[in-house]
């Protein structure tokens, strides 16, 4: 991971999710059964990558979605992050390197990442933002359909770059 | 020799035909109809026919096959055309579409007070849990700073939110976020204009003010943000809300299909409230 060529891999895979998730996979485009591909690609970095480069990029792929979700400082931020975390940590006890396994790990991220803003809302008394269940559960099924295989491919570049 | 005694018969036979063919074209002359030569052309017209009709078959089938060739060709031709003239109407209707966009956004730009400045929307909120926030190809370089108020043709749209050297988030009037002081246009009965995620409501609207379902709202540019008397949109449904009244606002602007705004150069600022 600490590769130079895995970062700018990671970085450039960043880029382009988030620009499709801000355009032709943005919520307000297609309603919110939409694939978080900077999640699917934090939880990536979680099961895959060495800690060092990959705990700045994860950090970075937060505050992008602060920034562009209408600036809302800190929340995607700390959430990716803390999930990112619980991934890493659960690759040490956990063998996740097997697909239903990492379908498991992206539903489980997507439901944790959503809880934790949800609690952070609940306790600050903003009523502002509002997330059903069903919004939840959906984006994680989706995310965990979408993510099974964007995996496989990430996986694959990595690979070959590690050659 | 072998092969003539094997073959008399049929040698014999051949012999006899042609022996009538001679003595046929002899008689020629002396009659032509004579029933020899009428039983030949009888005994041959239905063999003659058959084969007639069948290589004409043949040949029909070939020549109509080949203008299956010819016209399969023509149809991938025409079909190939009419893609492109299909394509070239839809270019145009978009192009006329657009243009129709662009002459009511000279419109306004000619009605508003103050400076503004047209923009693209290039994208969108990544999240569900901000939805409401669209991004223009307009920022810092073009004059936009945070705050100021964003429009299209047909109404208030949002504000800026963030706004960088080339780009700006503009909030939606829809976000929960948003509000903007407003008033019905035909009564002059005052509220605020609340974001509710997927539309509006305007809220402490007082009961005694005279609404009605179909109203315009505009707004009142007491604020700050927003000029005075621009369109948000249309009460499309009123509830008593203990001492106020509440309505739902339809927004003038359809927001899901944003494709040109205006943002109105007003430095949010210095503008005096109560203006």
């Amino acid at each position: 991971m600490n590769k130079p060529l895995s970062i700018i891999l990671f970085t450039l895979i960043s880029l382009l999710f988030i620009v499709l998730q801000t355009t032709l996979l943005s919520p307000r485009k297609v309603g919110y059964v939409f694939p978080d591909l900077n999640l699917i690609l934090i939880v990536f970095l979680g099961v895959y990558s060495e800690t060092r480069g990959s705990l700045v990029l994860a950090t970075g792929n937060g505050y992008l979605m602060d920034v562009l979700s209408g600036n809302l400082p800190g929340t995607f931020t700390i959430s990716r992050l803390s999930a990112y975390l619980l991934v890493r940590t659960s690759s040490n006890h956990v063998y996740l390197k097997k697909w239903l396994v990492q379908g498991l790990v992206i539903f489980l991220a997507t439901i944790f990442s959503w809880t934790f803003i949800i609690s952070i809302f609940r306790i600050r008394q903003d009523t502002y933002f509002t997330l059903t269940l069903s919004e939840v559960m959906t984006q994680a099924v989706v995310n965990t359909i979408v993510g099974i295989p964007l995996f496989w491919v990430i996986a694959k570049l990595h690979a070959k770059l590690q050659k | 020799m072998g092969f003539l005694k094997r073959r008399t018969i049929l040698i014999t036979l051949i012999l006899f035909f042609a022996a009538i063919q001679l003595f046929s074209l002899y008689q020629q002359d002396k009659n032509t109809n004579n029933p020899l030569s009428r039983l030949v052309l009888a005994l041959t017209y239905y063999p003659q026919k058959f084969v007639s009709a069948s290589t004409n078959k043949v040949v029909s089938v070939w020549y109509r096959y080949l203008d299956l060739v010819r016209l399969k060709e023509d149809n991938l031709r025409l079909q190939e055309e009419i893609n492109e003239l299909r394509q070239e109407r839809f270019e145009l209707s978009e192009a006329e579409a657009q243009n129709k966009r662009l002459k009511k956004l000279l419109d306004f730009k000619d009605r508003s007070s103050y400076p503004v400045v047209s923009a693209n929307v290039i994208g969108a909120s990544p999240s569900i849990l901000r939805s409401q926030v669209v991004i223009v190809d307009k920022g810092a370089g073009s004059g936009v700073t945070r705050g100021m108020p964003v429009a299209s043709y047909d109404g208030i749209v949002g504000r800026i939110l963030v706004s960088a050297d080339k780009s700006s988030e503009v909030l939606l009037i829809t976000d929960p976020v948003s509000a903007v002081d407003a008033y019905v246009h035909r009564t002059r009965a005052r509220g605020i204009v609340k974001g509710t995620g997927s539309g509006c409501i305007m809220q402490y609207i007082e009961k005694k003010s005279d609404i009605s379902i179909g109203d315009k709202v505009i707004s009142s540019g007491k604020d700050g943000f927003f000029p005075k008397g621009v369109i948000i949109g249309t009460v499309i449904d009123i509830e008593a809300d203990g001492s106020f009244i509440t309505a739902t606002v339809s927004p003038h602007v359809d927001l899901n299909s944003l494709e040109e705004v205006v943002i109105i150069l007003k430095n949010v600022d210095s503008v005096v409230l109560n203006e």
